[in-house]
């Protein structure tokens, strides 16, 4: 029903999107595909900011070939993964795509990956994070971001051995990333010894949590581990207050958002940690060029803007290389980036697609900041 | 008290504070229902502006007088948000569903749906599709009875409802243009050669429904201190069960109905699973319309409205 509604009539303004995407001869075209409405339209827009400044960036530089320039088309799945195969099909017919950067949930990003794989589309994701996206076997997959499997052991080993607490609960939105996230925790935490009391989910776009936070609080966890995005979270802090339930709250990348701390207020935020993928890039020397003109043209800098910018300067650089429309040729330059000099580090790809070495940062909420603790390096 | 027993008592009094929002709207739902025949599906969207012009004023007083008093602000938030909810349904009303008077009543179904679609885009392109906050204006009190705590908030929420309910049910009972929505929902044929002006019952219909849902809004964002463009859309297709659920026409079914979803809902999130929260309300109106398709109250009940 949910799809039903929304669908017909964003199917209709799809098209209308889309319209005009033929490029002319001296352009070559890249999707960015990401929710530019719906409820997380506004990390989508973030994404879709960064990516922008790349190509303009690019585009300052000179043309990529010949006399031919970098269009970005941007196209809207709705955080629906119906609409994001739809989204994908747009893309892949368009023979002037020559990639795509996108998309932004992992529920979304898996069923596009197979489209793009059948029309040899070159995909670079910028923030999905599901580790089952990379073992599908699409050549034509790539993510400039470290996956769960690597973030969540990192949350669960920290839980267990620096806080010290070996009783907890888990709560995940039921997403491919969330539910994904959630489960790489649960598994590494029981491996370290640690007991789970309760693995519950919650429907994205709920907003009554107190029965479940009720329950929770009957099991007297330590703390809760959740595996999903801040605006469920926001909710969820609030109302364990209101439940009286005390225990401190940690999660992953997807609550790594500024807004959580505006929405929960940042005395209910208090103490709440967050692994992230690498470091802040306020704190980074190679980023701050971008970060400066970003905030000054958008405003504050969204948590993947950044991750957009790299995944789409690979996709220009590779494009480059490649020196004519070739999507065959593009992929070859993708899989053949060594050492790229991205503003969040070094971007390498593993046979997967996966990034290579991306550390994680943990990061904890004091005096209404994420105030950056530990970095781990993958080992 | 049995631990446990207090713990059931505690989902049931969490299940009751959603459930009686569910029941405002559904209250919208009904009341159109009854007059027109017609599923106002932009019914959820006009709760959901309802909550906007709440946050709205709260901001908008607490930025210009930082320490007025809450009851003010409370008022204000109260007023303003049922104003331009009355305004907008009678608004919605006159432009999309007046035209549509006698033409079959898919027609103004779908009408209805691109008005949601509308509203629902509308409100984001007007205040973004960032979650807006509301500033606290209530300060976050929780009372005991025994083991079981509630909130000031879900007392606000009880209080509040049930006098409008019990407001709503004097006016269709005793008052003239109460009476003659429950002429028009009996034959509005017959109504309007009885002198009864059906446009405007009709009009009255929806600006009255659309204040409830304002309430609603209120109180919603008031308990979440936050509000999305998208809230309309899950609690209207809540507020519809819970209105079919009680049987679509009827206003005590409308309350009753809400109120149980809320409650069945809860207990099932709580002691299910959550995850499924959504299931359990969706699979409770499959099983009433396969066994009572009029709904609890339905059709027994001559003077719907």
């Amino acid at each position: 029903m949910r799809t039903m509604r929304k669908g017909i009539p964003l199917f209709l303004l799809s098209l209308f999107l889309c319209a005009p995407a033929s490029a002319k001869d001296d352009e070559v075209l890249i999707g960015l595909a990401a929710p530019l409405t719906g409820d997380q339209a506004y990390i989508g827009v973030g994404v879709l900011q960064g990516a922008q400044m790349a190509v303009e960036d690019a585009n300052i530089r000179g043309p990529v070939f010949g006399n031919t320039k970098i269009r970005l088309v941007p196209i809207d799945d709705q955080h629906n993964p119906a609409q994001a195969v739809l989204a994908a099909n747009k893309l892949a017919a368009d023979p002037d795509v020559m990639g795509v950067v996108g998309h932004f949930n992992s529920s979304c990003t898996k069923p596009a990956s197979a489209i793009y794989h059948e029309s040899r589309i070159v995909q670079i994701t910028p923030a999905s994070t599901n580790p089952e996206i990379s073992r599908q076997g699409f050549d034509t997959f790539f993510r400039v971001c470290a996956t769960d499997d690597v973030q969540a052991p990192v949350a669960a080993d920290f839980v267990f051995s620096k806080l010290n607490l070996k009783k907890i609960v888990i709560i995940d939105d039921q997403t491919t990333y969330g539910k994904g996230l959630a489960n790489e925790f649960e598994k590494k935490f029981k491996s370290l010894g640690g007991a789970v009391l309760l693995h519950e989910g919650i429907a994205q776009g709920e907003k009554d949590f107190t029965p479940l936070l009720t329950r929770v609080k009957s099991t007297g966890p330590e703390l809760i581990f959740y595996g999903g995005v801040y605006p469920e979270l926001a909710l969820l802090l609030k109302q364990s207050r209101k439940v009286g339930l005390v225990a401190p709250w940690m999660g992953g990348d997807g609550i790594y958002d500024v807004t959580l701390i505006h929405l929960a207020s940042a005395e209910i935020a208090e103490g709440t940690t967050a692994t992230m993928l690498g470091v802040d890039p306020h704190a980074l020397p190679a980023a701050k060029d971008f970060v400066t003109r970003y905030e000054a043209r958008y405003g504050p800098i969204g948590s993947f803007s950044a991750y957009a910018y790299d995944a789409a300067n690979v996709l220009i650089e590779a494009v480059r290389r490649a020196g004519k429309k070739d999507r065959e040729g593009v992929l070859r330059e993708v899989r053949a980036t060594k050492d790229f000099p991205g503003i969040l580090g070094t971007v390498n790809f593993d046979a997967r697609g996966d990034a290579v070495g991306k550390s994680v940062g943990i990061f904890k909420v004091t005096n209404g900041k994420f105030e950056f603790l530990e970095e781990v390096k993958p080992s | 008290m049995n631990p446990s027993l207090a713990l059931f008592l505690q989902q049931l009094l969490n299940g009751l504070g959603i459930g009686m929002v569910y029941a405002l709207i559904a209250l919208g739902y009904t009341m159109v229902y009854g007059v027109l025949q017609l599923i106002n599906f932009a019914h959820g969207e006009v709760f959901m502006v309802g909550g906007y012009l709440a946050i709205t004023a709260a901001v908008f007083l607490t930025a210009l007088f930082a320490h007025a008093p809450v009851v003010l602000v409370l008022t204000l938030m109260f007023v303003f948000s049922i104003t331009g909810c009355a305004a907008l349904g009678a608004f919605v009303e006159r432009v999309a569903y007046r035209p549509l008077r006698g033409s079959p009543k898919l027609t103004a179904l779908i009408t209805s749906i691109g008005v949601s679609f509308f509203l629902q885009n509308a409100v984001m392109l007007i205040y973004g599709s960032k979650e807006q906050g509301l500033p606290p204006v209530l300060p976050d009190r929780l009372f005991f009875i025994g083991p079981i705590s509630f909130s000031l908030m879900q007392a606000v929420i009880l209080a509040v409802s049930v006098s409008l309910m019990i407001f709503l049910t004097g006016f269709v009972k005793n008052t003239k243009m109460g009476k003659a929505m429950r002429a028009c929902a009996e034959n509005a044929e017959a109504a309007s050669l009885m002198g009864i002006s059906v446009t405007r019952v009709v009009r009255a219909t929806f600006v009255m429904g659309s204040g409830l849902a304002a309430v609603a809004g209120v109180l919603f964002s008031l308990n979440y201190e936050s509000v999305n463009f998208h809230d309309g859309y899950l609690a209207g297709l809540k507020a519809f069960t819970a209105a079919v659920f009680g049987g679509i026409g009827s206003i005590p079914g409308a309350m009753i109905g809400g109120v149980l979803l809320g409650v069945f809902e809860g207990l099932g999130a709580g002691y299910i699973s959550s995850g499924w929260k959504d299931v359990f309300a969706f699979v409770l109106l499959v099983v009433v319309l396969i066994f009572k398709p009029s709904g609890i109250l339905g059709e027994n009940i001559p003077e719907k409205v």
